[in-house]
């Protein structure tokens, strides 16, 4: 699923044309390249162009055909559009429509394509693509759908298709949820390297299917709050580096995100749960904290992001070094630190693949910042995010400055064998 | 806002048979047009004459992957004159949704929802002999010739024309009636504010309002007729006088007092709606409506839903948005009404679908009726728009979705 797929390889129709004429003769440059991220054309022996190697952004596409979704190992791209989907549809057939129409419009939209004309050629035909995509090529887009809980209560005959134990998240400590950020019977995760491109995708995929679902709530995320193998770590809306002890190994994918025969759905196997908390950060407060409080309250430096008993970001923490001249169980990295409370070492080896990115949207209704982290994580189950997060709830020095304000937990189904098959085919037979 | 074009409809569309080449190397949009190649690519279909059966041809058209490329491939090319079935799956290819079948530009027959993975779908023409085109938009060679040999079979044939024209001539006389209602509603209203009833001038203002608003399409084709009807304030020009419905609203429900300059607005809103019969009349003897005109205007009159009545704007003194709200969704399911029986011949999915959300607008719409209200319906108050707007956008959005696309299934040109 990660590999990466030069669009060149597609047929002639799906090529990306480039609106610039010095990149549209430098199309053996494009196709050359494999890395496809700026940080690999960046390593490169021979310096690129800045308009070549916006080009080979452009048209990096992954394949969307394959053993898991897109958008879940995929490294991380800059931004995101997050929906959560209600589904007003009466019929089990209208929702087999839906799904079926987006997997095939998935399909086109991940390569770069248009879904339909955007220009048709009757006088009176509605434009089926609504066109602020065209030219731009695939920007690396992913598409990840996943069923909400609510989705098998029994509307559309779906109860016996329900996995073993998915249930919503339950009410945890430091929530202050709002209903209308909360739940949802579908969602997408858009992921792309232009904004646009991943807007496009859902707006389009929201429009083919207005008469059967209802949008319910929408994140635009920008600057990728975690890190895949091979990338910087970026940074929260707080300063510090997030996603630093991120899962990258495919031995962890395999123990800690991809689900097997556990969930008892066949159609499971291969997928994984996706967690989506939109977390509102107190910004202006945080802002006028000390820096000496703002480290402790991570565990790590701000500008380096080292464990506090380190040098390096990468410097595995050690949670058990004391405090010289305190108390036994004063430790240098405070207990309750967010890092010592999520470390693995410290929740019997869990861990979950944060694939989160940052928000921010005007004023909220008291007239703060309305900003902060809009939270995504991959699990084999929903367990080890509650379990994580009944931890962090309780004692996290950080919830002083932030509130779990949306949520939706949504079982992700196993990547598509290929053209033919779609999302919920299993439910329809 | 689409509205009726006063003058004849002009089609840019490009000629379907002679334009082809141009057609398939305008690269509208990420080169999902075909390429200069796509003629040469591999045409399994087999040519040939289907044969009858079920009393009907068959023809069965394979949507798939050929050669990495969407294509469309009919098993015949060419069947007798008579009813033609037209059985159509999709295999893989994903670019494609819908396949149609094409008289020249006319669309005869189609079906929605070609999508891989799902059953296979079919529709049933009656065709006379001559040259037609099967259309596969986005697959790499879109159009197809598709000859049909012999004379009709029937004189059902083009069917869908006759369905039509009944459609707009009955849409003319229902038009042609809203007026006249709306011409008394006038001379009610013109009398309760020249008595000087505020009271009895509401009620008259109540009930005029929805005759105008059901044809609004017809009437905003009249470029000066309209402005001078149905301005609202925040549209009007610095300078130029403000008259019609709107400013009258404003002296009955705002001030609640009738001035010499309120009848005057009485005596023009009479005027003008006399105008207003006179050029609609015109248009019913000339029989000048065409069914695309239909459509846009159905469509338009959501369009007029969502941009004025559910936020509150057209009637922001008297707070009848709902009264409007409901007459507009009327005017818009009376035009789809009659364009439904040719509709039912091209598209019948969709026509079932819109039909369906046009009872669940109608089902929610029965929620805000009030007996005692002014109008029949519930005040349009800021509580209630801040608890519902969203709920009504997201009902009338589902039914503009479908609704829009019928224009360009009965257009004529």
């Amino acid at each position: 699923m990660t590999e990466i797929t030069p669009a060149a390889d597609k047929v002639s129709r799906r090529r990306f044309l480039s609106g610039s004429a010095a990149v549209a003769g430098a199309g053996g440059l494009v196709l050359g390249a494999a890395g496809g991220t700026a940080i690999a054309a960046a390593a490169a022996p021979e310096p690129v162009s800045e308009e070549v190697r916006m080009a080979e952004r452009a048209s990096l596409t992954y394949p969307f055909y394959g053993q898991h979704q897109g958008g879940i190992d995929t490294p991380p791209q800059d931004h995101l559009v997050f929906t959560a989907f209600d589904v007003t549809a009466l019929t089990a057939v209208e929702l087999q429509l839906v799904l079926a129409k987006w997997s095939a419009a998935m399909s086109e939209l991940t390569a770069g394509s248009p879904v339909g004309k955007v220009q048709p050629e009757r006088e009176q035909a509605i434009p089926v693509d609504t066109g602020e995509a065209t030219d731009m090529g695939p920007q690396g887009l992913t598409l990840t759908l996943g069923f909400g809980p609510s989705l098998f209560d029994g509307r559309f005959g779906l109860e016996k298709f329900k996995p073993v134990d998915f249930a919503d998240l339950p009410a945890m400590a430091g929530e202050s949820l709002d209903p209308a950020l909360t739940g949802g019977d579908l969602c997408i995760q858009a992921c792309a390297n232009d904004p646009q491109v991943a807007y496009h995708a859902v707006r389009n995929l929201a429009r083919m299917a207005r008469t059967s679902v209802r949008t319910k709530w929408t994140v635009l995320g920008f600057g990728r709050a975690s890190a895949g193998a091979e990338q910087a770590t970026p940074r929260n809306l707080m300063g510090f580096k997030d996603g630093t002890r991120n899962i990258q190994e495919p031995a962890d994918f395999s123990d800690q995100v991809w689900v097997g025969e556990e969930a008892g759905q066949p159609w499971m196997v291969g997928g994984s749960y996706l967690v989506a908390r939109k977390i509102h950060m107190l910004i202006e407060t945080w802002d006028e904290d000390p820096i000496g409080d703002q480290q402790t309250i991570f565990g790590r430096t701000k500008k380096e992001g080292a464990p506090l008993t380190g040098a390096k970001e990468h410097d595995v923490p050690d949670f058990h070094a004391a405090v010289a001249g305190g108390t036994a169980d004063e430790t240098v990295i405070a207990a309750d630190s967010h890092i010592a409370l999520a470390a693995h070492e410290n929740n019997n080896g869990t861990k979950i693949l944060r694939r989160g990115y940052n928000f921010t949207d005007g004023l909220d209704s008291v007239g703060r910042l309305d900003a902060g982290l809009m939270f995504l994580s991959f699990q084999r189950s929903p367990e080890q995010f509650i379990a994580l997060q009944r931890k962090l709830g309780k004692s996290d020095r950080l919830n002083e400055y932030i509130r779990h304000v949306g949520s939706g937990v949504f079982a992700v189904p196993a990547g598509l064998p290929a053209a033919g098959s779609y999302y919920g085919k299993e439910f329809f037979a | 806002m689409i509205s009726f074009a006063p003058r004849p409809f002009r089609s840019v569309a490009p000629a379907v048979l002679a334009g082809m080449a141009v057609l398939t190397l305008s690269l509208s949009a990420c080169g999902s047009a075909a390429t200069t190649n796509a003629g040469n690519a591999a045409d399994p279909a087999k040519g040939g004459t289907a044969s009858v059966s079920n009393g009907a041809a068959q023809i069965a058209v394979s949507v798939e992957k050929v050669d990495g490329e969407d294509s469309c491939v009919p098993n015949f090319t060419s069947a007798p004159a008579g009813p033609v079935t037209f059985t159509i799956a999709n295999k893989d290819a994903s670019g494609v949704s819908e396949v149609e079948l094409l008289s020249d530009k006319r669309i005869l027959g189609e079906r929605e929802n070609v999508i891989p993975g799902l059953k296979s779908v079919s529709f049933t023409v009656t065709l006379t002999g001559g040259e037609y085109q099967l259309y596969c938009p986005g697959a790499g060679k879109e159009y197809q010739p598709f000859s049909v040999s012999g004379a009709a079979a029937s004189a059902a044939a083009n069917g869908t024309s006759g369905l039509l024209k009944q459609g707009t001539d009955g849409y003319a006389k229902y038009v042609s009636g809203q007026v006249d209602s709306l011409v008394l509603a006038a001379a009610t209203l013109q009398a309760a504010v020249d008595s000087g009833d505020v009271t009895a001038s509401q009620k008259a203002y109540a009930e005029a309002r929805p005759f105008f608003e059901r044809i609004e399409p017809v009437a905003e084709s009249f470029p000066d007729l309209d402005p001078a009807l149905d301005l609202r304030v925040a549209d009007v020009e610095p300078g130029t006088e403000w008259t019609g419905f709107h400013p009258l609203e404003k002296d009955l429900f705002e001030a609640k007092a009738i001035t010499a300059s309120s009848k005057a607005l009485a005596a023009g809103i009479v005027k003008n709606v006399a105008t207003l019969k006179t050029l609609t009349a015109e248009l019913e003897t000339n029989a000048s409506y065409k069914p695309e005109e239909l459509a846009n205007g159905a469509s338009g009159l959501l369009e007029e839903v969502q941009s004025s009545k559910i936020t509150g704007e057209e009637e922001a003194y008297s707070k009848l948005d709902l009264v409007d709200f409901a007459a507009n969704i009327e005017g818009s399911q009376q035009a789809f009404e009659y364009l439904k029986p040719a509709l039912n011949e091209i598209d019948p999915a969709l026509t079932k679908q819109i039909s369906g959300q046009f009872e669940t607008v109608n089902t929610s719409l029965d929620g805000y009726k009030d007996a005692n209200a002014l109008g029949g319906f519930k005040a349009y108050t800021d509580e209630l728009k801040k608890s519902d707007a969203a709920k009504l956008t997201a009902l009338i959005q589902s039914l503009q979705a479908p609704l829009a696309k019928i224009a360009e299934k009965v257009a004529t040109v």
